[in-house]
């Protein structure tokens, strides 16, 4: 097979970033009262890549000389990148026009972190992967920092990118000492390289770094200090896109490195992984417990759910015969998706809290939302009770994937840990519904955003929380089929 | 049949989006006339055929494949009377608002149509995954009847309410799929069918902990002493149709709970830890009487009698005999439907005087004999008076408890005179001391039982009688269920225990 030929294996990369070219262009020619062409052509841009997405479902094929595999686990994430795309998309102008933030620009640098997430989703070698990650991580610092006048969106920024190219530097050095010690950075080879009886000092380095460098990015206790500052300052929508995308991105990095290349060790790396998971879980919701901020709140239980994902890890990690891996494989996959769709669209209704701009998303500006947007607070009430886990929402079977996969692997401690942490997220996202229904609205009640793009979004993630969490049963064979890739 | 029955209220909530909130009058209409579609569905079990197999309209289809998730609903004896008391007081439940519900109406019906589906769920729902899900649909509703349209300490009540049910069903949560791959580890395909998972063997350790998990879950359902703290505050800040759907149905999904999955799914379980429930039981009966006694408000007394009378549910449900678990599951319908009468009877007077105080009553016989009469009605189905439903309910249990032992039973004897002190003192209290000057203020517009509440009461005055002097078709309706639990929980109990599974 020629370079030319492994082209079409490449079909959503390379339309990706057609459009995100595409894009740049039809900015430079659109005055500013038209630039919200560009929202309906990133839309339809990104249906053609979803679209080429089901066009390299089942291919399976590694090219480029090993450093890039197309198979079924890739093409999910990237499916699902593809969602998240889209609802950013749809969520953000309406929170970014009333603030003068220039809408080409933030096309332009979300769809690149979108390809930075293909990259990472695909890459078979190790420094594929980092140019992966790194393309993902840099436009969400410039996203994180776009609001330019805006004090905290800079703190947030800076923060962000100085904590976060440390981590990815930590990771890059894990890299090196895992190159070191096994003389390649092919995933495959790598794993295949016998590392198991070898554990000793090199490994232990490696491992230490490629540890911490790795639940940095999925913003794990205790690497997670820049999470908070990062969320709330980021423009909220885009808060939104930062709490999934990347973690997405970063999940995709933790299943390529630990569950593939290092899934030999992996009764090594267990151990660390239940304490981090552990503490994930409990520390982001006692702390979520304590916010006033809605926006902050979600930041911080963003955290929460980071723990319950990494169950998933941990249930795989454990378990005894292949099947039991891979339903903690698929338990993380299901629940990165389900996550993607009712986060997003959480951040989203606190954004649309927020077209005045002197607004904060404080839990005051949904007091009395039951009786001023009967719609708008239905859907948050589905929402927040997605993110509990109550059914029959996505939230719930998600919950409930990562728990049978702990059970099943054994784990029925952190499955009750993670139980009682969710009754407890119950108190503070339950929190939201009792202000929005059971208090009457503020003298000065916080003017609502009803732009149809950001409604029919909130329209379709609300449609996908219900009937994901109704019939799960399509999204999980594929997900089955998509774990079975790292078999 | 059983799906026309869950889903005639979802159908109701679907048409109410259509309808506009500010149209009162046809949004009760129209939830009014769902609740009675299901209930005249429900109507249709009376036929269930007792002679036949155990589970009877059933109906069975896929769902998620990848887990063996069914949507399998079924119903036997107990199902039966208990979906039938759900219809029923939903539907009174849903009368008795037509007046006091002025705000939010289009909110409210539909809060009260998705609580009937869940709870009717629950009680048909013959896939333990499928359970689940009901168990927490019926979870919200009430949490928001009781958030939006309760009293000054509403939010607090409310969310303690559903914080402690929530960390109970979780931990069931867990026990269910535990259960569910022991099954399935034994080579068995995956399923959550209750049929197939009952009559498993399960190894001890796995028995035990699944058993505490699913007690917590129902023990704070139900709710036993010392779980029940939620329950006096949920029920004086909830409106008052949310308390007769609380005491009426929702602590029946606890009772329901124990019976039909803790003691046939974990026998052995149930039996070694049947010394230690059956004591939190007496300790129920006990302290619920003798709070009951001191409580000055009105809802608070019939909420901690409450506590009481399901501790007589628990009592006979644990001592594993005929008499005791066919009175447990009497007691439950007769507390249903007395205590749900009851405080429809309390909301009478609330809506006039906005006070439950006992001490701010007096003299109302005086004044509203009808209502007197009613009052004094069901105050003596609650105490247990012969003839009416309550007692058929605790004398079997008693006589269940006496088989097993008799200092049980003599404790369990006790509170029933306690239970008549307190109900008979405060019934003489509010009915025939002097007026208190509190109600004087309120004397020249009190009004008795009008058209609609007799309407609402009707059914209920009809079932108390009826149950009290013919209990017989009931208890042959039960039987079956009553001999299978016994079935089940003889010889078991604990040996030992191995490793988890």
């Amino acid at each position: 097979m020629t370079y030319v030929d492994d082209l079409v294996t490449l079909l959503p990369e390379l339309l990706l970033a057609f459009l995100i070219l595409g894009i740049i262009t039809t900015d430079l020619f659109l005055s500013r009262p038209n630039k919200w062409l560009l929202t309906p052509l990133a839309v339809g841009g990104l249906v053609l890549v979803g679209a080429a997405c089901v066009a390299v479902w089942d291919i399976n094929e590694t090219v480029y000389a090993g450093f890039y595999r197309v198979d079924d686990l890739s093409v999910f994430f990237k499916a699902s990148t593809v969602v998240i795309g889209i609802l950013s998309v749809l969520f953000a102008p309406a929170y970014l026009v009333v603030r003068r933030i220039p809408l080409g620009e933030f096309h332009m640098i979300l769809l690149s972190a979108l390809l930075g997430m293909f990259i990472l989703a695909s890459s078979s070698d190790l420094i594929t992967l980092f140019l992966g990650l790194e393309l993902m991580t840099m436009p969400s610092y410039l996203l994180t920092g776009l609001h330019k006048t805006d004090r905290y969106s800079n703190e947030g920024g800076l923060k962000y990118f100085l904590l976060g190219s440390f981590a990815s530097a930590i990771v890059l050095f894990g890299i090196s000492w895992l190159y070191g010690i096994t003389g390649t950075t092919n995933i495959a080879e790598i794993a295949a390289s016998g590392l198991e009886g070898r554990m000793g000092g090199p490994l232990l380095v490696a491992l230490g770094f490629l540890v911490v460098g790795s639940t940095f990015k999925i913003a794990a206790v205790p690497f997670h200090y820049w999470t908070p500052d990062a969320y709330q300052g980021a423009p909220t929508p885009i808060t939104g896109f930062l709490s999934v995308g990347p973690k997405l991105g970063a999940f995709a990095l933790l299943v390529r490195v630990f569950a593939e290349a290092l899934a030999p060790i992996r009764a090594d790396w267990l151990g660390i992984f239940l304490v981090l998971t552990v503490l994930t879980m409990t520390v982001g919701n006692v702390v979520a417990l304590t916010q006033v901020n809605v926006k902050r709140m979600l930041a911080y239980s963003s955290i929460a759910h980071t723990g319950y994902i990494m169950v998933g890890l941990a249930a795989f990690a454990n378990a005894t015969d292949a099947d039991g891996a891979a339903q903690g494989i698929e338990s993380v996959l299901f629940y990165v998706l389900g996550y993607a769709v009712m986060n997003i669209a959480a951040f989203a209704v606190v954004g649309m809290l927020q077209r005045d701009t002197r607004r904060f998303g404080g839990l005051n500006s949904f007091a009395g939302l039951g009786s001023r947007s009967p719609a708008r607070a239905a859907a948050m009430g589905v929402l927040m009770l997605s993110l509990t886990g109550i059914p029959p929402t996505v939230g719930f079977f998600a919950k409930l994937y990562v728990l049978l996969a702990a059970v099943d692997a054994g784990l029925a401690w952190l499955a009750v840990i993670l139980v009682l942490n969710a009754a407890m997220a119950a108190f503070y996202y339950l929190r939201v519904v009792v202000y929005m229904y059971m208090r009457d609205p503020e003298d000065d009640p916080a003017p609502l955003d009803t732009s149809p793009f950001g409604t029919v979004a909130l329209a379709l993630s609300v449609a996908g929380v219900v009937i994901l969490g109704l019939f799960p049963g399509a999204v999980l064979s594929l997900i089955e089929v998509s774990a079975a890739s790292l078999f | 049949m059983l799906s026309l029955i869950v889903f005639m209220p979802l159908v109701g909530v679907l048409l109410l989006l259509f309808v506009p909130g500010s149209n009162h009058r046809a949004v009760r209409w129209v939830a009014l006339l769902a609740a009675l579609a299901s209930l005249a569905f429900s109507l249709i079990l009376l036929g269930y055929d007792t002679g036949g197999s155990e589970f009877q309209y059933r109906e069975d289809l896929a769902w998620i494949d990848a887990f063996g998730m069914r949507y399998t609903l079924g119903v036997d004896g107990l199902s039966v009377v208990l979906v039938l008391l759900t219809t029923v007081l939903s539907v009174v439940a849903m009368f008795y608002s037509w007046e006091p519900i002025q705000t939010r109406v289009k909110e409210y019906y539909i809060s009260l149509l998705l609580l009937m589906v869940g709870m009717l769920g629950v009680f048909v729902a013959l896939d333990l995954f499928l359970f689940y899900v009901f168990w927490e649909i019926s979870l919200f509703p009430m949490y928001v009847i009781i958030g939006v349209w309760g009293g000054p300490r509403r939010i607090y009540a409310t969310v303690k309410f559903v914080l402690y049910t929530l960390v109970g069903s979780l931990l069931m949560l867990v026990a269910i799929l535990a259960v569910a791959i022991a099954h399935a580890a034994s080579g068995q395909p995956f399923t959550f069918s209750y049929e197939a998972l009952r009559g498993f063997a399960y190894a001890d350790t796995l028995q035990a902990l699944a058993f505490v998990a699913f007690f917590l879950a129902f023990a704070i359902k139900v709710p036993m002493w010392p779980f029940h703290t939620w329950l006096p505050d949920a029920h004086v800040e909830a409106p008052t149709a949310g308390s007769i759907i609380l005491a009426g149905v929702m602590l029946k999904l606890g009772g329901y709970g124990f019976l039909r999955f803790s003691l046939p799914l974990l026998p052995d379980a149930a039996v070694s830890f049947a010394p230690i429930v059956i004591g939190l039981a007496i300790i129920a009966i006990i302290y619920g009487g003798l709070v009951a006694m001191v409580q000055p408000d009105l809802k608070k007394l019939v909420a901690y009698s409450s506590v009481s009378h399901m501790g007589f549910v628990m009592l006979g449900a644990f001592v594993f005999n005929e008499q005791g678990l066919q009175g447990a599951i009497y007691q439950m319908i007769s507390h249903g439907i007395t205590t749900g009468a009851l405080f429809l009877l309390v909301g009478i007077i609330y809506e006039q005087t906005h006070d439950r105080l006992i001490a701010h009553m007096g003299g109302l016989n005086a004044r509203v004999p009808r209502y007197a009469a009613m009052f004094g009605l069901f105050t003596f189905a609650s105490i247990g008076l012969p003839g009416l439903s309550g007692f058929v309910g605790e004398f079997l249990v008693i006589l269940g408890a006496f088989r097993a032992n008799g200092f049980i039973a003599a404790a369990a004897m006790v509170v029933v005179i306690i239970s008549a002190v307190y109900m008979l003192w405060m019934f003489q209290r509010v009915f025939f001391t002097v007026p208190s000057d509190w109600m004087r203020q309120f004397w020249p517009t009190l009004r008795d039982i009008n058209r609609n509440e007799w309407i609402a009461l009707a059914p209920l005055i009809v079932l108390v009688v009826a149950l009290g002097v013919y209990p017989g078709p009931v208890l042959e309706i039960i039987a079956g269920p009553v001999d299978r639990i016994i079935d089940a929980v003889n010889g078991a109990g604990l040996t030992g225990f191995g490793p988890l599974w």
